[in-house]
């Protein structure tokens, strides 16, 4: 008899942790990251009594939590690619918008209108007000170049900026996991699984994929380790290995920018492992830094530079538009009390490719004395324009890439490849949004709870204690009776 | 059956209102600009080609203010032709009324004055400017180009001016080819930067000094072989009452009347092709903003449906969504 009361409470207490089990898992339905948490319950060892086989009721044996570690690594898979695409596409449109001139007025725009003044040059070469023109339309296309190389530039320090805040983010997130390793350890030391704390760890395992593409497994001995692919590890079990960040020199930075930001191994200062990242955010970051941004930096270079250099090799053939006294011989000589007058550049004469389109600016010949702009082959000519026309056609001379385009052509290409690029940029970002959403949701579908579901398990427990309940009073009962014979 | 949990119904319910939101912000961004393409990305190829008839148009705009500004100078150029040939001719007419006999010296001598009259009136046309610059004075455009006793101060340089991309005209004529009987005729030049071709994309090619090929022009008063020339002898012969020198000279006059006739037609055809080029650059600009407009508007019709499309799919997102957020089990168990 004392058994039923025995078998009456163990179904009491399994109900009641149904039950609590339930209403942990309400209690969480909006936990981030939070996993479903069942009761694994079993039967108790029967027991031979006279000669039958009879139950002793039933025990919980674990509470655990509905997790499927494949599914789980396919989200943090989709989460890296996420947010390598979501980075990409934002830090592309960030450099589309720079040539962005489809609304407004860009470089293109400039440059047209610059050989144009010289067109409008040729048509009034004795016009002095048209070469202010000139000098200002050529103004205005030094400052673009200038514009855009800084707006490059402030792209690239923006980057610097976000990749020390990403690897202090990346510091805290494995602090943060390697003290919830240690909370694990403890707390699995008998054996059992803590749904809850691993939930949180998977959390903090997403956010780091965020940041770079990520491996975890545990080794012989139980320790739970993190590793960057490309990279190595980052976490075993406790210990966590730290990144850092500094600020490099021209030559040992990989975009040929001085001051520059690259990731470390904090314990390995000398080893630089920025490019090594794969995927996520700061994948995505130095490979737009470190690619697509030096390399559209190098091409306006090289346009600044061939313009420069063409214009004045053409402009220095031309003679000053002031009367020059001829020597003796009949020949104009090379200096007047203006200064030379022949052989002047138009743009100051470049350094080099590297820093071409910075560096852009007027001659100080220019700058300073309107009739410096040439537009005669012949001195002493006023209305000689053959310089001038010369400098217009340079719009359709094949001068950039070593002669093989135009410089619109090079340029209108640089823009079209942003263009593409881009727009690849945003393609997939769309994708990997929708496969980011479908992985989510395969996840949630798995772990995620249910209210509904969760209302007709309580109903089920609450029914199931009522019950047992009702078995211990009859128990009870039973006892009266049988304690009522003697009287 | 798959299962379903508050977050995965939630999420999918963020997703599809996101998706159908920003589908329709992209539309309602088309429809504020009217643009297809608002940046290049939209279509890299179409902005590409966009931009490149955008510097097409505005280059042709220049070309259209250079064919204005040739025009200038060829009219004006062709009708001192013609008052040049006019005076010529009735010189010559003098010249052959003149060449008997026939008129006493005081005739004559008042006939000397009338051609006196006429070769300052030549000398007047040839000194011609157009605001400040001198019409034929070749480049030395701020020098008088004629001395009063017809000295040629200018040189024999032909000002160019690209009227449509690589079609470049002779926009004026230098004295010398006009007023000189001069045998060498300079052709005009239709590429006039082929001197600076060879070396124009080698920056750092040598210079020469340009002034090696200039034109010299200090021979040419010697030969007496010019219209103010021609023009003196005739008043000189009327003076001298020579009436054989003045029929020695209308085969010159002639000559005159004929280069200028053949210079006419050469300015006539040139502004021929001038007005060509114009007018298919006009019908070009228009073919451009129309291929511009095809590349970069927006189809206005398909655009506004588009936009009430995605206004019915965002409301039946909200309509289904509905069903899934207020409703649980609990309601129905009170």
């Amino acid at each position: 008899m004392s058994n039923l009361l025995n078998i009456g409470k163990t179904g009491l207490d399994a109900s009641k942790s149904s039950l609590k089990t339930t209403s942990h898992n309400i209690a969480n339905a909006n936990t981030e990251g939070y996993s479903r948490q069942r009761v694994h319950q079993t039967s108790n060892t029967p027991i031979n009594k006279s000669g039958h086989i009879m139950g002793t009721g039933a025990r919980v044996v674990s509470v655990n939590r509905i997790h499927d570690q494949f599914v789980e690594n396919k989200l943090s898979r989709t989460i890296t690619s996420n947010e390598f695409y979501g980075t990409r596409s934002e830090s592309l449109t960030q450099l589309e918008n720079i040539f962005n001139e489809v609304d407004g007025e860009g470089l293109n725009y400039v440059l047209n209108d610059f050989y144009n003044s010289f067109r409008e040059l040729a048509n009034q070469p004795e016009n002095e007000s048209i070469r202010s023109l000139v000098r200002d339309k050529a103004d205005l296309v030094v400052k673009d170049f200038k514009r855009i190389n800084d707006k490059l530039e402030t792209e690239a320090r923006g980057v610097d900026q976000k990749l020390k805040v990403e690897v202090q983010d990346v510091n805290t997130l494995l602090k943060r996991t390697a003290d919830i390793n240690k909370k694990i350890a403890v707390l699995e030391a008998g054996g059992q699984q803590t749904g809850d704390l691993r939930d949180q760890r998977d959390n903090l395992l997403r956010s780091l994929s965020e940041s770079f593409e990520i491996k975890t497994y545990e080794d012989e001995k139980n320790r739970f380790v993190i590793s960057a692919v490309g990279i190595g590890t980052l976490v075993t079990g406790t210990e966590v290995q730290e990144l850092a960040t500094k600020p490099v020199s021209k030559e040992q930075s990989k975009n040929g920018m001085p001051g520059s930001v690259e990731v470390y191994y904090k314990t390995r200062p000398n080893n630089p492992i920025s490019d090594r990242f794969s995927g996520g955010r700061m994948g995505s970051l130095i490979k737009a830094r470190n690619e697509d941004i030096q390399t559209i930096t190098q091409k306006v270079d090289s346009i600044a530079y061939d313009f420069a250099n063409s214009v004045n090799a053409i402009h220095r053939r031309g003679f000053v538009n002031r009367k020059i006294p001829l020597n003796e011989m009949g020949n104009p000589p090379l200096f007047d009390k203006k200064g030379p007058t022949t052989g002047i550049n138009f743009f100051a004469e470049p350094m080099g490719i590297d820093g071409a389109s910075k560096n852009l600016s007027l001659s100080r010949e220019v700058e300073s004395d309107l009739t410096n702009v040439a537009t005669a082959l012949d001195p002493n000519s006023p209305g000689d324009n053959r310089v001038a026309l010369a400098i217009s056609k340079l719009q359709h001379e094949k001068i950039a890439g070593n002669g093989s385009t135009t410089l619109e052509e090079e340029y209108l290409q640089t823009i079209g490849n942003i263009g593409i690029e881009t727009g690849k940029a945003i393609f997939d970002k769309e994708q990997s949004e929708g496969l980011l959403a479908q992985a989510k949701n395969m996840k949630e579908r798995i772990s995620g709870v249910s209210i509904d579901e969760e209302t007709a398990n309580m109903v089920r427990f609450q029914h199931a204690y009522e019950a047992s309940a009702k078995v211990m009073q009859t128990a009870d009962e039973m006892f009266q009776t049988v304690l009522a014979i003697k009287r | 059956m798959s299962r379903v949990s508050e977050n995965s119904s939630s999420a999918s319910i963020k997703f599809a209102l996101n998706k159908a939101k920003s589908k329709l912000e992209d539309l309602q961004l088309k429809g504020s600009t009217l643009r297809d393409i608002n940046r290049p990305s939209d279509a890299p190829l179409d902005t590409v080609e966009g931009l490149s008839i955008k510097s097409t148009r505005s280059d042709n705009k220049q070309f259209l203010r250079n064919v204005n500004h040739a025009k200038l100078n060829l009219n004006i150029t062709e009708s001192s032709l013609q008052q040049l040939t006019d005076i010529l001719v009735k010189a010559k007419e003098i010249g052959i009324a003149q060449s008997s006999d026939l008129y006493n010296p005081e005739v004559r001598g008042s006939v000397a004055n009338e051609i006196k009259q006429m070769r300052n009136q030549a000398l007047s046309i040839a000194n011609k400017r157009i605001g400040q610059k001198f019409l034929f004075g070749g480049h030395k455009t701020l020098n008088t180009p004629f001395e009063p006793d017809g000295t040629y101060n200018g040189d024999k340089g032909k000002s160019t001016v690209e009227i449509s991309k690589d079609f470049f005209v002779p926009v004026n004529l230098h004295g010398r080819e006009i007023f000189y009987g001069d045998k060498d005729k300079p052709t005009p030049s239709i590429r006039p930067l082929e001197s600076l071709q060879d070396d124009a994309t080698i920056p750092t090619a040598e210079r020469k000094i340009a002034s090696e090929s200039a034109p010299k022009t200090d021979d040419g008063h010697t030969s007496r072989n010019n219209i103010f020339a021609h023009l003196d002898a005739l008043a000189s012969g009327l003076d001298n009452d020579d009436p054989d020198l003045i029929q020695s000279l209308l085969p010159k006059l002639d000559q005159d009347i004929d280069r200028l006739i053949g210079l006419r037609t050469q300015i006539g055809s040139l502004v021929n092709s001038v007005q060509n080029s114009e007018n298919i650059i006009n019908t070009e600009q228009v073919d451009h903003a129309e291929r511009y407009s095809h590349l970069m508007d927006a189809d206005v019709a398909e655009l506004f449906s588009n936009i009430q499309k995605q206004q019915d799919i965002l409301q039946t997102t909200y309509k289904s969504s509905q069903g899934l957020m207020n409703q649980k089990l609990l309601d129905f168990m009170r």
